[in-house]
């Protein structure tokens, strides 16, 4: 791996971005830099932050996961079911968390058994587990969940740190450590550049993507999980083209589609920057169709930031 | 021989609609004349029209008809409540009519889910095709059902547009007026709040007619009948409850004196339910559509008025106003179906009491 300065990592990138942004909502209107706004910018990056750390796995192996938001759909409504059939909520979520992992271990094997494209293969089960949440639901909304588990997981635990960011705070850090410090972690971005060679250095190539699509079953997991206690309703709706926001917040943190790049940090901070930008627009009152467009442009600038980074890079080694 | 295979192929590709052809019966030639609309924008609310009463009292009781019906009818999706609820509002009104003696039968279907705006077309393409006697249609958008509704007026079969999704081609409208929902939420709301202070809108998908409406009469009502009310606020949240929660919980730190949100649909007010609820304020949610989790919440005591276009009733009005049609009745363009704002004094009131339901008359 290449060393190059802080001042070239995507991740000082996406902070700078972030206190531009700081800057400017809060000219526009004081009320953005509020402890409670601040709050709520990262309290709303915890769903689309846990969908696209689980994904980021996915892609860092060359790969890609669109069923992500069925995935999500599906643990709504049958963790919705169990709760509302008296399952007690910590039983529950374990039961949400397995279903999750082996919800994304199917498209691993489809990806690494039937040897279909990601793409294809998680376009395939995008539609089939959407279903199956219609079928679990008959269309209906699971309502009125109890109490505690929307306490469990959707309370404030230390002062006013919503039980949610933290557990997308841990979630990224349990992410980091395996990514940065162990050896699967590195294999990981070994089959992402070069899946052939790392195979024939006698990696099990296999089970190591089969587990990353398994891990962003569980990112869909808790993410659903954590939706369906703010909202204490469960709808078989839920999550359709969350995925493309997952994307994206892995895209703008560094994350390439090519495979074998990306970090949990740079993921975590493009969550955070999109909510950011969100709950910008809304606070400065701009039309939902500007907010689009502000998206997209911000998505473009990210990838083409890359690629300056990439020139300088080479340009830096020339000399 | 691999060509040997693909010629094979080719030929039995062709010739499958030559064989289909000569399975299928010719189609039944339909009995009306029917007649597009022009195109041109087209706005119920302000047309000519019946109420569903006024529809009986005018046109009298129903005919004695003996030809066979079979209505066609797609909605928009069936993961939404209320068109479940629409569904099977149709499905009693043929019911009803059936047991009365009428051949009738009511095929409700829908597209595959709320951007399938293509899926849609092909619903209704189909039914076209297999000679349904008329259509009531629920587009997803203004202009995705158009080219099956020339195709239905070419094949002279009925078409009645059932709210909402606007079609201006479309010879008759049944629903309710949409610009009403809003009137009626922004009055009871003016009227909880002593006609002053500061309130905001959720809007739903701004393709929509009825985010429109609702959203113009909250509006028009409010500058014209209660100046010292503000609107501080006005997003969409494509019809949304976690988006709703999220925009509503930014607006009441924005505005500490927010006084109440108008949402578009109960879905959106749900969700900014929970956002008053964790702000621990005394803001009044006002939603749209009376679907059953909103009742649930207002006799809670969370939210506070949901305006109900009972989609039950709506159902029975357009299958009744199909029959009237087929069987020579002159309708206006519109049919207005009854809608009412519930809130925690009428929640438990049966809603044929509450809009004043009869069952048609027979001749």
């Amino acid at each position: 791996m290449k060393k190059y300065s802080i001042l070239m990592q995507r991740e000082f990138a996406i902070i700078v971005a972030l206190f531009v942004m700081l800057i400017v909502f809060t000219i526009v209107d004081p009320i953005y830099i509020s402890s409670g706004n601040l709050l709520d910018i990262i309290e709303q990056s915890t769903i689309n932050g846990l969908l696209a750390i689980g994904i980021t796995f996915a892609i860092i192996t060359g790969g890609i996961d669109l069923s992500v938001g069925s995935t999500f759909a599906i643990v709504i409504v049958t963790v919705g079911n169990m709760l509302k059939a008296g399952v007690p909520p910590f039983v529950a979520v374990l039961i949400g968390l397995v279903l999750g992992y082996l919800l994304g271990v199917v498209n691993g094997l489809l990806v690494t058994q039937m040897r279909l494209q990601p793409f294809i293969a998680t376009l395939g089960t995008m539609s089939v587990y959407r279903g199956i949440a219609y079928v679990i639901t008959g269309g209906w909304p699971v309502l009125s969940m109890p109490s505690t588990y929307r306490k469990m997981l959707d309370g404030d635990l230390i002062g006013d740190i919503p039980v949610s960011v933290l557990i997308l705070f841990a979630f990224a850090f349990v992410g980091y450590i395996y990514l940065k410090y162990l050896r699967a972690g590195m294999h990981l971005y070994a089959i992402g550049n070069n899946e052939e060679a790392t195979r024939l250095s006698g990696v099990n190539v296999d089970r190591l993507k089969t587990m990353a699509y398994g891990v962003c079953g569980v990112g869909a997991a808790l993410s659903g999980m954590i939706l369906l206690a703010r909202l204490g309703t469960g709808e078989p709706t839920a999550g359709q083209g969350y995925e493309l926001n997952a994307i994206a917040a892995a895209a703008i943190g560094g994350t390439s589609l090519a495979g074998g790049k990306g970090s949990m940090l740079g993921t975590l901070l493009g969550a955070v920057l999109l909510s950011a930008l969100k709950v910008g627009l809304i606070v400065a009152g701009v039309d939902t169709f500007w907010q689009f467009i502000a998206t997209g442009l911000i998505i473009i600038i990210a990838a083409y930031f890359e690629i300056i980074q990439d020139k300088i890079q080479v340009a830096g080694y020339g000399r | 021989m691999k060509k040997g295979i693909l010629v094979l192929f080719i030929v039995m590709v062709l010739s499958l609609p030559l064989m289909a052809q000569g399975a299928q019966e010719p189609a039944p030639e339909s009995k009306y004349t029917v007649k597009l609309m022009p195109d041109e924008p087209f706005n119920p609310d302000a047309a000519d029209g019946y109420t569903f009463e006024e529809m009986r009292s005018e046109l009298g009781p129903i005919d004695e008809f003996t030809d066979s019906v079979r209505l066609g009818a797609v909605a928009k999706a069936f993961e939404n409540e209320y068109w479940r609820t629409l569904k099977e509002g149709m499905e009693v009104g043929a019911k009803k009519l059936q047991d009365r003696g009428y051949d009738i039968s009511v095929d409700v279907r829908s597209a595959q889910g709320e951007g399938d705006e293509l899926g849609q077309l092909a619903v209704v393409k189909d039914m076209v095709n297999k000679r349904y006697t008329a259509l009531l249609l629920s587009p997803i958008s203004d202009g995705n059902l158009i080219p099956g509704v020339e195709d239905a007026v070419k094949a002279n079969i009925p078409v009645i547009n059932v709210n909402d999704g606007i079609i201006n081609i479309a010879p008759n409208f049944v629903g309710p007026r949409a610009i009403e929902n809003g009137e009626l939420a922004a009055a009871w709301i003016a009227d909880k709040i002593g006609y002053r202070g500061k309130t905001a809108i959720v809007i739903g998908m701004p393709k929509a007619f009825a985010a429109r409406q609702r959203t113009e009469g909250f509006e028009t009502w409010m500058n014209e009948n209660a100046p010292n009310v503000q609107i501080v606020e006005k997003q969409n949240a494509d019809w949304d409850r976690a988006k709703a929660k999220d925009l509503a919980s930014i607006w009441i730190k924005k505005h500490p004196d927010l006084k109440a949100i108008f949402c578009n649909n109960d879905t959106m007010a749900l969700g900014v339910q929970e956002a008053v609820n964790e702000s621990r304020k005394d803001i009044l949610v006002v939603g749209v559509d009376g679907i059953g989790e909103a009742y649930d919440s207002i006799r809670k005591g969370e939210m506070d008025a949901t305006v109900d276009s009972f989609p039950y009733y709506k159902g029975q009005v357009a299958v009744e106003s199909a029959l009237r049609i087929l069987s020579g009745q002159e309708l206006p363009r519109v049919v207005w179906t009854p809608q009412a704002l519930i809130d925690s004094t009428n929640v438990d009131v049966p809603a044929a009491e509450i809009i004043g339901w009869t069952e048609p008359e027979f001749k």
